[in-house]
């Protein structure tokens, strides 16, 4: 049935992708058009495209020996530095362009002059066309347009309001670096170059959506990555055509392998140490502007559970961590569908004395332990909703009173039994254990608690392979969703259950580079030479 | 037919193990040797590795072909189209009986008040998913869920050492040779001369230095497992109980310390459930492979739906099922799992060394 859907969902992908694909050459015709020569036809056709823009700034100046050149400079107010626009570009262009000696003689060569010999800032361009100035406008650059010359200056000055980089609110840990990505590209590029100092760490921009122009990193470490994943997310991701990408969300979606899936195939982190581990292992990550979440693929199914303090941590403690949570994903996925299988089918299962104890506990509830089970979940799940979505103080009351107050009402009522509300938490615990899973385990939760109803055990088994069977057919960019247990890649358990001390991690993922099963060129250089010595 | 999706040697083992441990466990067909069963067991198991020698010998010979192309090749066009047509009955047949056995089983045991179709169905859903998922899928799923079988079996047979009497296992060869050899034979026949099935699932293995190993093991320790169970059987319940339960491995399994037989009972799960999917498999596999069809995932569906449809009409009760399959299926399955084998492997030979 995905599969299907899958069909579908592609066949429209597809006709939306032509209808783009049809439309654009016209626009790109209209657009590629060059800076006007005249100076006054420039301002003419800023001020239409920036009409009703207040923060626009439009300055017009006289350069040169007697005022003889005419130009014009624009720029965007908060987005641009007052300083360097004023020390850099505007008092160079009106007193030292009068010392060096423009005139006349040298209106050929008047941009290469002002370029070279005026203005003192980093960067500085030549744009031809029209749009292109506009787009460096938005970007917040600074452009001067100059009279009769057909080309424009633009200037670095990008300078705005940006959160400063701190703690993640997400992914907390206790053991590791404090910092977190923040809403600007250019800041968590450099928070990962600061990790990695390496030529290979590269960093292709794209520019995605139609309305809104957003930057798009794809981050990689050439030699390492796999050649194959990193060709098919820049694909994946060349190929997206919408109006708006506001959250790397946007990306997501539509570069997921699975649209249809409840499993995530894509990765999101906000730990700059995270994302620097994962492009050391081999992965690409995706960094959009405007949001701290950092996309990383391939993600595989163990990502859920390999925390960056396990590896800050001595491996005792991160292999006790592993066990946790995989025994927390048993947990919060079955234990409710246990405990009604075990009330509607299998009582004999319990030792006498707990069977007595829960029997006399559920007497006297008018409900079904299904029916139980699935409204104190629900009313869980909301409370949770009402938790994340309220300011944070009242936040804290909301699941006080949940918690403390409904739950032993309810029971002291008579509408639920003791043992609900002790499964119904601790399920609830355990699940904010594996955060990334949050949203398949709902649905997995569910779908046990209906099977456990219908056949016990036997139906939760059924319900557990075809959950198998549709991991085992998930694929992410390329790489088998369940390795390394499956295909079972022997040296890439080093790194699942149990973590081995990092030195004796002598390769990298192998199940990365799933498809050129070369061993050496993955082996992982430095660690062989400690364990050399 | 385009194969691309493939299985390794440890998924083909891993297939192996739960295919013949499988359905074989529920009912044990070696059970009228009484406290002999596990030495005609032993015997079938020998006699298994024969045979599965010989169905490897039959794919060696050609290699890269499928049951199905390999009959054609050896009896001809038309004759090789026909024995593989009553091959895909027989797979088909294999499956439904594997149905029925476990939909009486859970009845039996735990369902006693759910309808037998409704425990069929809703057991067909998930191998009809996962036939039409490929091999590929068949093959992973089995890697990760197969592994479940061994560890549950040690556990019982550790929780269980208190029951077992060795008492149980004497007189030996009681009644002479006899019965052993008619309870080998019967165990030769279900589960391990169904292996002949495998020749479907050979093409599909991508290590092909490691087919002979890998089938060998998977069958190594199927034999392990089942002898052992036979063995804990006999010394739990006594040859006696042991002859006359229908299911002797439930039976002891209830004496479980905990009572957690029914969890016990998710291996039975799982080996029928490999059981019917590669059975599954090989039909749908031999009909796209007979009508030149592109894909058989298609068929998947229809064929699941068949195999219930089929399991639920072939027997009125659990005791024509069992009647049926201890005295007429070791008769039934000898063309398929000996015969036509030995003679296809004798015209290849012919064809490769004497022409």
């Amino acid at each position: 049935m995905f599969r299907k859907l899958a069909g579908i969902y592609n066949y429209l992908k597809h006709k939306s992708q032509d209808y783009f694909q049809s439309e654009q050459p016209q626009e790109e015709e209209s657009e590629q058009e060059k800076v006007p020569r005249d100076i006054q036809k420039v301002k003419q056709k800023l001020a239409e495209t920036f009409a009703d823009c207040s923060d626009f700034v439009l300055r017009e100046l006289k350069i040169g020996d007697d005022s003889q050149f005419k130009v014009i400079l624009a720029y965007f107010e908060g987005l641009t530095d007052h300083e360097i626009i004023n020390n850099g570009i505007l008092d160079p262009l009106m007193i030292e362009s009068k010392k060096i000696g423009i005139d006349r003689r040298h209106e050929g060569e008047l941009i290469q002059k002002i370029k070279e010999e005026i203005i003192n800032v980093g960067e500085v361009g030549e744009a031809d066309t029209f749009t292109r100035t506009v787009e460096e406008l938005l970007a917040g650059g600074t452009v001067l347009y100059i009279d009769g010359q057909g080309t424009a200056l633009k200037f670095d000055t990008t300078a705005w309001e940006e959160r400063g980089v701190e703690e993640p609110q997400t992914e907390s840990i206790v053991r590791g670096p404090r910092e977190g990505f923040v809403e600007s590209l250019s800041t968590n590029i450099s928070l990962l170059r600061r990790r990695i100092k390496n030529a290979n760490l590269k960093f292709k921009v794209l520019n995605l959506g139609v309305q809104t122009n957003t930057d798009v990193a794809i981050g990689y470490l050439a030699g390492i990555v796999n050649e194959d994943v990193l060709k098919m997310v820049e694909e994946r991701v060349q190929r997206i055509k919408i109006d708006a990408v506001l959250e790397s969300g946007y990306i997501e979606e539509f570069i997921e392998d699975s649209p249809f899936s409840i499993f995530p195939t894509v990765g999101s982190s906000e730990r700059p140490d995270k994302v620097a581990g994962k492009l050391l292992e081999g992965r690409v990550a995706i960094l959009c502007e405007g949001t701290p979440f950092v996309l990383t693929v391939p993600y595989l199914f163990i990502e859920a559970f390999q925390s960056s303090e396990d590896y800050y941590n001595r491996p005792y403690v991160a292999t006790i961590g592993r066990s946790l949570r995989f025994l927390a994903l048993i947990i919060t996925a079955a234990l409710p569908a246990f405990y009604v299988a075990v009330l509607t089918f299998h009582q004999n299962i319990l030792p006498f004395e707990l069977l007595l104890n829960i029997t006399a506990a559920v007497e006297g509830i008018p409900f079904s332990p299904f029916f139980e089970t699935l409204v104190l979940g629900t009313a869980f799940e909301l409370l949770r909703e009402a938790g994340v979505r309220m300011p944070k103080p009242i936040g804290q009351a909301v699941s006080i009173v949940g918690a403390l107050i409904l739950g032993e009402a309810a029971v002291e009522a008579g509408i639920a039994s003791h043992p609900i509300v002790i499964v119904t938490a601790v399920t609830a615990i355990t699940s904010f254990i594996l955060s990334p899973l949050l949203e398949p385990l709902i649905f997995i939760r569910l779908f046990l608690l209906v099977a456990a109803n219908t056949l016990g055990f036997m139906g939760m088994g059924l319900v557990i392979i075809t959950i198998f069977v549709h991991l085992v057919n998930l694929k992410s960019f390329g790489v088998p969703y369940l390795a390394p247990f499956s295909p079972l890649s022997g040296m890439d358990l080093e790194d699942t259950l149990v973590r081995f001390p990092l030195w004796a991690m002598l390769t990298r993922p192998r199940i990365l580079a799933w498809r050129e099963e070369e061993g050496e060129k993955y082996r992982l250089d430095a660690n062989l030479i400690k364990k050399e010595e | 037919m385009i194969e691309e999706a493939k299985i390794s040697g440890y998924q083909l083992g891993m297939l192996i193990v739960g295919f013949v441990f499988g359905s074989s466990v529920i009912l044990n067909p070696a059970a009228v040797a009484y406290q002999d069963a596990w030495f005609a067991q032993l015997l079938a198991w020998l006699g298994g590795f024969v045979l599965l020698g010989l169905y490897v010998a039959i794919y060696l010979l050609s290699p890269e072909q499928n049951l199905i192309e390999t009959l054609r090749e050896g009896f001809g066009k038309y004759l090789g189209s026909l024995i593989g047509l009553f091959y895909i009955w027989y797979f088909i047949h294999l499956a439904s009986l594997v149905f029925r056995d476990l939909g009486e089983y859970m009845m039996t045991v735990t369902y006693t008040e759910t309808p037998l179709v409704f425990l069929i169905i809703s057991f067909s859903l998930p191998i009809a998913y996962l036939v039409k998922s490929g091999i590929e899928a068949i093959g992973r799923t089995a890697e990760i869920t197969i592994f479940v079988i061994p560890i549950s079996v040690l556990i019982t047979v550790v929780l269980l050492i208190p029951n077992y009497d060795f008492n149980s296992l004497q007189p030996f060869l009681e009644e002479g040779l006899t019965p052993v050899l008619e309870g080998a034979f019967n165990n030769l026949s279900f589960p391990f001369g169904e292996t002949v099935i495998f020749l479907m699932l050979f093409p599909a293995l991508n290590e092909k230095d490691k087919l002979i190993k890998a089938s060998s093991l998977g069958l190594f320790v199927a034999g392990v497992l089942l002898i052992t169970i036979t063995l804990r059987d006999i010394m739990v319940l006594g040859s006696n109980i042991f002859r006359r339960a229908i299911f002797p491995a439930h039976l002891s399994t209830t004496l479980l310390p905990a009572e957690i037989d029914q969890l016990i009972a998710i291996n039975w799960l799982l080996g029928s459930g490999a059981k019917i999917t590669v059975c599954i498999y090989a039909t749908v596999k031999g009909l796209a492979e007979l009508f030149k069809l592109n894909s058989y995932k298609l068929l998947a569906l229809p064929t699941v739906v068949l195999a219930v449809g089929l399991s639920l009409w072939s027997f009125d009760d659990l005791i024509g099922l069992l009647r049926w399959s201890s005295e007429i299926y070791p008769y039934y399955a000898l063309p398929f799992q000996i015969v036509i084998p030995v003679l296809l492997l004798i015209i290849l030979l012919f064809k490769r060394y004497l022409r």
